[in-house]
């Protein structure tokens, strides 16, 4: 197994979470799919660690299997040196879109976890109300999802993720499907929440932008199967300042990510080409 | 009619459209109320179709009258009414009781489709009312085969779709509620079934429309009392008049059934298949 990284994918001391060998094979014979090659990778405490990489890469099935949606074919996947056995209200998911329940207003939606996980009623509605408020829906704790706009539906996705207090964050894609300006502002209310919380979040994006704003680490894997190409680590994250994407060092990082990035789509490209 | 007034003008509002649209319906009613009135009524001395084979308008209603004060065959119409809907609202409420849960649980559960599904598919393309004369002989000619016979026409349609609903719920949303640390019964109670009550309405409004169909093949067979019974027999005598008093209630029957079963679902299911 190689991981032909710049940066060394050693276990530090410090990962909250650990995919060891990782693997992930779909269907078998003929059919099988090779969507991930064994890689290892660490998720640091308190990391925001940004996976990007061309579509079918692999990088959402990294997500479920730390989730626990699904099982590598080879490897462990570990939390806090543990394996993952199936989901876990420690590690909250954030979808791109349909994850909501549509017939829970917001306030039901966010405290659906703390009831799952024992909270008494009133407990869980002032645990939500906490949580409405700190993404911005203080207003509309009684609408129900399809009476928001998508990018207000995300608020509530993330805050029924966060209204567990989980330790890990687990986003996929979250922002894909919203407008460019709704997606900005959302970006800066995530790293805000995150300077805040400083929760571990492991985070999907095809945005090299989204991922050099907030990212700790960006982690680019390459096409089909899935291995890691290479490893960066903005130092944007703590900033509060959104004029960051126009310094000299974030706009050399993202040329280097895109050159990078544009090869492995191509790779993709023709792999598309030739099933 | 006087609908033709609103197209002059461009209407351009949703509410414009909505408002427009009720006064077509309204006019196309009354167009088929007054054609029925042009061929009946003996405007130039003979109608144009005789009473015995359609009556006026007002004859209709002065048969309904009199049905209402004197009843058909030693019973009250409401009488005749009441059975009827209860024919059809024990056989609905049984099968809604027994398929919906059954249909739930082959949803969620493999083996208990693998079992259930034989029986139901091998069944459910025969026309139930071809069983009436079988199920005559087993129960006799009492409620029970009428009832019987409903209940076997609902049961595949809600069943089925049941277990459609539960199988079409999003992935993600089971997969959230896991995430949010709920057990198998919340997610079943919190997430499955909600989710799939837009799919179980639909099909409550389909059963409905052929319940009361189901209904009226029962009573026209051996028996003495119910609306569709006091149209058949009417017919044997030729009662025009009385037989188109039965259809119409058994028209206005299925129609504000509808209109309940839509009620109903608009509160239940606010969120309709929106998405968010």
């Amino acid at each position: 197994m190689t991981v032909p990284a710049p940066a060394s994918a050693a276990a530090t001391p410090a990962a909250k979470a650990r995919f060891e060998g990782v693997s992930k094979c779909f269907g078998s014979g003929p059919d099988a799919v090779q969507a991930l090659d064994p890689l290892t990778l660490d998720l640091a405490e308190n990391a925001f660690l940004c996976l990007v990489g061309p579509s079918g890469c692999g990088k959402s099935t990294l997500l479920n299997l730390l989730a626990g949606f699904d099982v590598p074919t080879t490897g462990r996947v570990l939390m806090d040196g543990r394996p993952v056995t199936g989901p876990d209200p420690k590690r909250g998911v954030v979808f791109q879109q349909g994850a909501l329940f549509t017939w829970m207003n917001v306030t039901e939606n966010v405290a659906f976890g703390p009831r799952a996980t024992g909270k008494s009623a009133a407990e869980a509605t002032r645990v939500a109300a906490r949580y409405i408020e700190m993404v911005g829906l203080g207003g509309f704790a009684k609408r129900y999802p399809y009476e928001l706009s998508g990018g207000m539906q995300q608020r509530v996705g993330i805050a029924r993720a966060l209204a567990n207090d989980p330790e890990i964050l687990l986003m996929d894609e979250p922002f894909a499907a919203l407008d460019a300006q709704t997606r900005e502002l959302l970006q800066e209310e995530i790293k805000r929440i995150w300077q805040e919380t400083r929760k571990t979040v492991l985070w999907i994006t095809h945005s090299i932008e989204e991922a050099l704003f907030l990212a700790t680490e960006v982690v680019v894997m390459s096409a089909r199967p899935g291995r890691i190409k290479a490893r960066f680590q903005p130092q944007f994250a703590m900033s509060k300042d959104s004029g960051v994407v126009t310094s000299a060092e974030f706009v050399r990082m993202k040329a280097e990510i895109f050159g990078l990035l544009r090869e492995e789509a191509l790779t993709a490209q023709q792999q598309e080409a030739a099933r | 009619m006087s609908a033709s007034a609103t197209t002059t003008g461009a209407v351009t509002s949703a509410k414009g459209r909505a408002q427009r649209a009720r006064w077509l319906n309204l006019g196309s009613f009354l167009a088929l109320l007054a054609i029925w009135f042009v061929l009946t009524t003996p405007l130039f001395g003979q109608p144009l179709i005789k009473p015995l084979f359609l009556p006026s308008p007002a004859s209709v209603g002065e048969t309904f009258m009199t049905l209402l004060k004197n009843g058909y065959q030693g019973k009250s119409l409401l009488f005749h009414i009441g059975i009827s809907l209860f024919r059809f609202g024990l056989a609905f409420v049984l099968s809604l009781l027994v398929a919906v849960p059954l249909g739930l649980w082959m949803g969620m559960n493999e083996s208990v489709k693998a079992v259930l599904d034989p029986p139901i598919e091998i069944t459910r393309p025969m026309p139930k009312l071809a069983l009436l004369p079988l199920l005559i002989i087993w129960f006799g000619i009492g409620e029970v085969s009428k009832i019987l016979i409903i209940v076997l026409a609902l049961f595949p349609i809600l069943s089925i779709s049941a277990m459609q609903a539960v199988r079409g719920v999003g992935a993600r949303k089971i997969q959230a509620a896991l995430a949010l640390g709920a057990s198998r019964t919340t997610i079943f109670r919190r997430v499955i079934f909600p989710a799939s009550l837009p799919g179980i309405f639909t099909s409550i409004r389909v059963s409905i429309g052929l319940g009361v169909t189901m209904l009226v093949g029962a009573e026209l067979i051996a028996t003495t009392s119910g609306i569709a019974f006091m149209a058949m027999s009417a017919s044997d005598f030729l009662l025009t008049n009385v037989v188109i008093v039965g259809v119409l209630i058994m028209a206005l029957i299925g129609y504000v059934l509808d209109l309940l079963a839509r009620a109903v679902e608009n509160r239940v299911v606010h969120w309709g298949g929106k998405e968010g």
